[in-house]
């Protein structure tokens, strides 16, 4: 690679690795980016890098300076916190005044923005809503360096176009998001987890927090008043455990995000081959899965898009993919999206080719 | 071909209105300000909203989507002429019981789905208080929300799919049952665009049970502040109730004149909270909230007895706007949302804003979400007062935003609140906002001049497109 500007020399961790320490910083490497034409790598906690069409950057912006909490509002329910920040480290402050920003329950090293950017939701999903519903506002450097700010500080807006929404799921696409106002929930102190023996056994409790189903057994979350766990606990049959016990997601070579209506997650569990290991959501129709090998992928896949579903490849090991496309059938409105990147990322300089349709 | 006769041709002539009295009905909503139809089409389904893009493109005519017409924003009135698009004949309603889920024609009445459902114990959670009138893709245009989208959240959370005829009339299914669709998300975009993307023909919502308890109390307390501090007091004590909803005095004399339903009219504020869920954790919450109330002065606390109590209060808090009528022949409102902690500090300054400029101001509004509703009624003849009325809202407007908040919550920025747009983005924000119209709509037709104000693009001028400007002049 050509030397860098001196301006962004000082930002440089390793060699090609750039930390910007501001939204200044991350502006002046994608300016610079897109005058050069480089592809610049988003990196997060990097807990998602196999998601997608795999990455060949030019460079790596590493957001691991950018961390602070910029304002929390505990009375009000919100956070404004920048893209770096670990979630583990987020919710840690939150849970402190008993709530929570509802972001992945394991998450790793994962950061705020890498969440947001990869577009992964809280177990809690079936309940809360996923990641898309907790964003108020973002800050984004565009790809051709424009800081702009959509959204605002208040739970509840429509001053403008949605642009927060439109950065969930993009591994941006747009734009790098530098800082978000995230809306939260209060996370009651008592809770219990419930083994169940069908995942209709559940049914007994109006919107639990979640119902899990792994290779070994079916898992009711509830949270609430010690009143309402021992109400609720009783109508599941009994066998709480106190506290949340979230299962990890199941890691192997080869990581999946099976995606159907919720009508058709039991059908779908019946149709993952047996060496695979899976976490189901019911309620939601998401399944995290991992797998030795790729076999039986693509019958999967082509029975999950008649469904209306998608099959997803999170993880793969280099050159495993063999030709299998990361995300399948291209969504529709392409045309769409592909003149939405080339207003934002004109010289399509992040993660380029990493969305669906080689976007 | 004029593109009256090729719309004619396309939707046959009953579908189709052009006498002048058709023409002005349909060239206003519920704001203040009337535009001039050119034409209002009726489509039955998105084949025929396809044609009518078409035909709107080919002729380079303004194309505005109207549903119910209730909108706040003059959203829905055809300013710049054109063709008006009225939804209403697109109304079926299919609900997939398995999947939670139905998808419904973007003409349907808003109450009508929710009474669809119910007989399943499914409902759809936003709840504008129009809901009688407003429709479905009225709705999701505008993102509304509603006294229940506190605990549920507004319209957008609820959509999980669109059937939407975008530029060049292609008809495009968006999202489904399956979650998190992939690629960007161009319904999440859609919502809330209120007519300028595109014309929604149908929505996939999401459907909720029904909760298993419910109750609902009215506090009744001596000041408008003590009912505000315990808004914010419920929300920090850590707990999120499906509603909160605040009256002033006048606006509860207002409704009780009308309607009768039973509200303490000597009483400076009412609160109206709603909490749901397991009967266990429903009591507790009620209890606090009735604690705090008690604690802040509250001088009565009455909880639903029945579900016939329960909608008696309802209806007082759902037919407020209506209750206006009797005093004055116009009203004019602003739904800034501020910060839930600093609700208090607002309200006085909002009050003292009204007692200034010498308004009768009246207040209902979703206090939970710290959405304000302000309220000024008057005659709209009085040129003077028009004035006043104007500039003590673009005050309160000034202080709302100045408390951190934002320009409006559920009711869309349309034509009414369009030119504030400036006082809370920058250039660049709105550059951004018109670049994405521009991507999604290139040739403009679909509900011009609404929400971002003229010249928001930062190289509208001369006619400069971005690309021929000299390089590293990107500001
Ligand atoms: C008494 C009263 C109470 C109200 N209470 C609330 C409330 O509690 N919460 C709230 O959020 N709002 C409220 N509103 C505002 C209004 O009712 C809502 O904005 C409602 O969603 C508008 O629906 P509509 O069918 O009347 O839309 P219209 O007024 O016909 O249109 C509104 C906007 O949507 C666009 N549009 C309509 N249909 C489509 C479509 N199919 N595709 C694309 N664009 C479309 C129009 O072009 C316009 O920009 C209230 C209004 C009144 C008069």
């Amino acid at each position: 690679m050509k030397s860098l500007p001196s301006d962004l020399a000082r930002l440089a961790t390793e060699p090609d690795t750039l930390a910007p320490e501001s939204a200044e910083d991350v502006s002046s490497i994608l300016r610079h980016a897109s005058k050069e034409g480089l592809r610049v790598q988003v990196r997060g906690g990097g807990t998602r890098s196999g998601f997608g069409a795999p990455p060949t950057p030019d460079l790596v912006m590493s957001m691991e300076n950018l961390t602070a909490v910029e304002a929390y509002e505990p009375d009000d329910l919100t956070l404004v916190v920048q893209a770096g920040a670990r979630v583990d480290d987020v919710e840690s402050t939150l849970i402190e005044h008993n709530q929570t920003a509802v972001l992945p329950e394991r998450p790793g090293d994962s950061t705020v923005g890498g969440v947001i950017a990869s577009g992964a939701s809280s177990f809690k999903r079936g309940r809360l809503f996923g990641t898309r519903e907790r964003l108020l506002e973002a800050t984004v450097v565009t790809g051709d360096g424009r800081v702009v700010r959509g959204g605002g500080r208040v739970v509840k807006n429509v001053t403008g176009y949605d642009l927060p929404r439109l950065m969930v799921g993009a591994f941006g696409s747009l734009g790098v998001i530098v800082s978000v106002c995230l809306k939260l929930w209060p996370a009651p102190p008592d809770r219990a987890t419930v083994t169940v023996d069908s995942p209709e056994a559940a049914a007994e409790v109006a919107r639990p927090l979640a119902v899990l189903q792994d290779n070994e057994s079916t898992r009711v979350y509830v949270w609430g008043t010690a009143a309402e766990i021992e109400a609720q606990t009783a109508k599941l049959g009994g066998g709480a455990e106190a506290g949340h016990h979230w299962p990890a997601g199941p890691v192997d070579r080869f990581g999946w995000s099976l995606r159907v209506p919720p009508a058709n997650l039991t059908g779908a569990i019946e149709r993952l081959p047996t060496e695979w290991r899976y976490v189901a959501l019911h309620g939601v129709g998401e399944i995290r899965a991992a797998s030795p090998r790729i076999d039986g992928a693509a019958d999967l896949r082509s029975w999950a898009e008649d469904e209306g579903g998608r099959l997803v490849v999170t993880d793969s090991p280099e050159g495993g993919l063999d030709g299998f496309d990361p995300w399948g059938r291209p969504p529709p409105g392409i045309e769409f999206q592909k003149r939405l990147i080339a207003e934002f990322d004109p010289a399509r300089v992040i993660n380029p080719g990493r969305l669906p349709g080689g976007l | 071909m004029s593109y009256l006769e090729a719309l004619r041709g396309a939707l046959g002539e009953a579908n189709v209105l052009e006498e002048p009295v058709e023409l002005h009905l349909f060239s206003k909503d519920a704001s203040l300000l009337r535009g001039q139809a050119n034409v209002v089409v009726f489509p039955q389904d998105a084949d025929q909203v396809s044609e009518v893009v078409k035909i709107a493109e080919a002729h380079k005519v303004p194309i505005v989507a109207r549903g119910a017409g209730t909108g706040l924003t003059a959203g829905a009135s055809p300013t710049e002429g054109g063709i008006v698009v009225v939804t209403t004949a697109i109304d079926s309603i299919e609900i997939d019981l398995e999947n939670r889920s139905a998808w419904v024609g973007a003409g349907v009445i808003n109450l009508d789905l929710s009474a669809a459902a119910a007989p399943h114990g499914l409902h759809f959670a936003p709840d504008p208080s129009s809901q009688s009138a407003c429709t479905i893709g009225g709705n999701v245009a505008n993102n509304s929300g509603g006294p229940h989208c506190l605990a549920e959240g507004s319209t957008t959370s609820h959509v999980l799919g669109l059937e939407v005829v975008l530029a060049g009339g292609e008809i495009v299914r968006l999202g489904g049952n399956a979650p998190d669709p992939i690629g960007l998300d161009l319904k999440g975009l859609i919502v809330g665009s209120e007519g300028t993307l595109g014309i929604v023909t149908k929505a996939l919502v999401r459907l909720l049970p029904l909760d298993p308890d419910v109750r609902t109390m009215l506090l009744a307390f001596p000041t408008v502040e003590s009912a505000a501090t315990t808004v914010s007091q419920v929300i920090s004590a850590g707990m999120v109730p499906a509603a909160l909803e605040l009256m002033d005095q006048r606006m509860v004399q207002a409704v009780e004149n009308w309607l009768q339903a039973g509200l303490p009219v000597d009483a400076a504020a009412v609160l109206l909270a709603e909490v749901v869920g397991e009967t266990e954790g429903v009591e507790a919450e009620a209890e606090i909230i009735a604690d705090l109330g008690r604690a802040n002065g509250a001088t009565s606390v009455e909880v639903a007895r029945d579900e016939t109590h329960r909608a008696t209060l309802w209806k007082g808090r759902k037919s407020a706007f209506g209750a206006i009528a009797q005093l004055a022949p116009d009203y004019y409102l602003h739904d800034a949302v501020v910060p839930r902690t600093r609700l208090v500090e607002t309200m006085s300054a909002v009050y003292e804003i009204a007692d200034r400029y010498d308004l009768t101001m009246l207040n209902v509004f979703h206090a939970g979400d710290g959405n304000l509703h302000p309220l000024v009624a008057f005659d709209a003849s009085d040129p003077e007062t028009n004035r006043k009325v104007h500039e003590a809202g673009d005050e309160i407007v000034a202080i709302c935003l100045k408390n951190g908040g934002a320009l409006s919550g559920e009711h869309g920025i349309g034509i009414e609140k369009r030119d504030m747009m400036r006082t809370t983005f920058t250039e660049l924000d709105l550059d951004a906002q018109a670049r994405l119209k521009e991507a999604v709509d290139p040739s403009g037709v679909f509900n011009p001049s609404k929400v971002l104000p003229a010249g928001s693009r930062c190289f509208d001028f001369g006619g400069v497109r971005r690309k021929e400007l000299p390089e590293g002049v990107w500001v």
